[in-house]
């Protein structure tokens, strides 16, 4: 269940053709992933000095 | 007792408190198992025999898919408890979801259409299955600008949940259409009745990535949420002993 | 339930079931147009124009592909009814012999002409040695 289904890291990277699919919704997904942490985490510190200013 | 421990999470002050923590550990839990899904259903899992290996898109498409549709339900409920009790964190609940329903709508489609360049040939198609998950897409964004629009909080989240409840129709219908109609979109390999139509294999590394990914969209949640108590609550007092 | 929520419960099962019936009206009177595609059987069944552009589906019937040059031709079935389809262009990948297919193009004489070919396939994901192995 666990072998590398493929012979080289070239191969795992092209995929028969089918990498550039792959590959690509892999970084969109993780990009969009990134982002949305980064801004609500942004947007969290933001507000805490806000509330930390009125107080 | 179930309906004191209720009560006392409902209120915002609680739910931040208790919120904060349990974040790290399902955060830190749910980003591993992702990643050691991905790893495996994307590198270590045999190739499929009809798509080769542009079938490995599933275990990024299926979670996304999946959680665009738990959401809007999730959002659904809060809407009725919103209505029926005036519970306040619900309406907080139902915006802090929106934008992230509407993330997750979008990597669906996305993901939906490049795979379907390499398998079927076309990216985008008028198909039943589609064009519901766009109309879902299209109501997000409607959700999030119509609450924006409004300067009054209260109004605004009433008329959200109701628009929720009213939306919640198409639900059944993305869940249901493959069935309904003739679609390009395959039927569900996962259902709760039947046995699944994929390998073992290459079926337990798809339940963990949509484990993992279920648990970092409600961290998502968790954080979003905790913006609107900041937002709304900013005048109450315990606010203030909090930060 | 305190008497005020329970009309509150009332009144969103009643805006519910309101939506639910509007849209499943406005569903059933679309019901065959959001068929994605004919079937060849509905095909037979239904009379449609010469000039139309249609979209069919079914699979692609085992042994009836030929090629030729760039053209190509196959057979479309349902296992009860059956058209001819003849394609000029590049097929996709996963066009195969005995799996799901859809032709979007006119009909003329019995014979379909496509201009678009996609392939469809099934909820079925497999290993290829699983597969052989089945299969003997």
């Amino acid at each position: 269940m666990f072998e590398f289904a493929f012979k080289s890291f070239q191969e795992a990277i092209y995929m028969n053709g089918h990498g550039v699919y792959v590959w690509s919704v892999v970084i969109i997904l993780i990009f969009c992933l990134v982002c949305a942490f980064s801004y609500y985490k942004i947007k969290l510190k933001e507000y805490k000095k806000k509330l930390d200013e009125t107080y | 007792m179930i309906k004191k421990f209720i009560h006392q999470f409902a209120s915002p002050k609680t739910y931040l408190f208790q919120v904060n923590r349990v974040y790290k550990y399902i955060f830190y839990f749910s980003l591993l198992i992702y990643t050691f899904s991905l790893i495996w259903g994307l590198l270590f899992t045999p190739e499929d025999f009809v798509q080769g290996n542009s079938f490995r898109i599933i275990y990024l498409h299926v979670p996304a898919s999946f959680l665009s549709q738990s959401l809007y339900a999730i959002m659904a409920i809060a809407s009725v408890t919103y209505l029926i009790w005036r519970v306040k964190l619900a309406a907080y609940l139902i915006i802090a979801i929106a934008p992230i329903g509407a993330m997750t709508t979008f990597l669906a489609l996305i993901s939906g259409s490049i795979w379907g360049i390499p398998t079927w040939g076309t990216w985008w198609q008028w198909d039943a299955r589609i064009t519901s998950t766009l109309i879902l897409f299209i109501m997000y964004l409607g959700l999030i600008s119509l609450h924006n629009s409004f300067s009054n909080f209260e109004k605004a989240d009433k008329l959200l949940s109701w628009l929720v409840i009213v939306g919640f129709i198409n639900i059944p219908i993305i869940k249901k259409s493959v069935d309904w109609w003739s679609t390009l979109h395959q039927s569900a390999s996962i259902t709760l009745t039947d046995k699944p139509s994929i390998d073992p294999s290459m079926l337990y590394p798809l339940i963990g990535s949509m484990i993992g990914f279920f648990g970092l969209i409600f961290c998502l949640v968790i954080i979003s949420s905790k913006l609107q108590i900041f937002k709304r609550e900013k005048t109450k007092s315990w606010i203030k002993d909090y930060v | 339930m305190k008497p005020i929520r329970k009309k509150r419960l009332y009144n969103i099962l009643f805006v519910f079931l309101f939506s639910v019936s509007g849209i499943s009206l406005i569903l059933y009177s679309l019901n065959s147009n959001l068929d994605y595609f004919f079937t060849p059987t509905e095909l037979k069944n239904n009379d449609i124009p010469i000039d139309k552009r249609i979209k069919i589906g079914g699979m692609v019937l085992e042994g009836s592909v030929k090629r030729d040059a760039s053209k190509i031709t196959f057979i479309v079935t349902d296992y009860e009814n059956s058209i001819e389809v003849l394609f000029n262009g590049i097929v996709p990948d996963l066009f195969q012999e005995g799996s799901g297919v859809v032709a979007l193009g006119v009909i003329n004489n019995d014979i379909f002409y496509a201009q678009e070919v996609l392939a469809k396939h099934d909820e079925n994901y497999m290993p290829p040695n699983l597969n052989l192995k089945n299969d003997s």
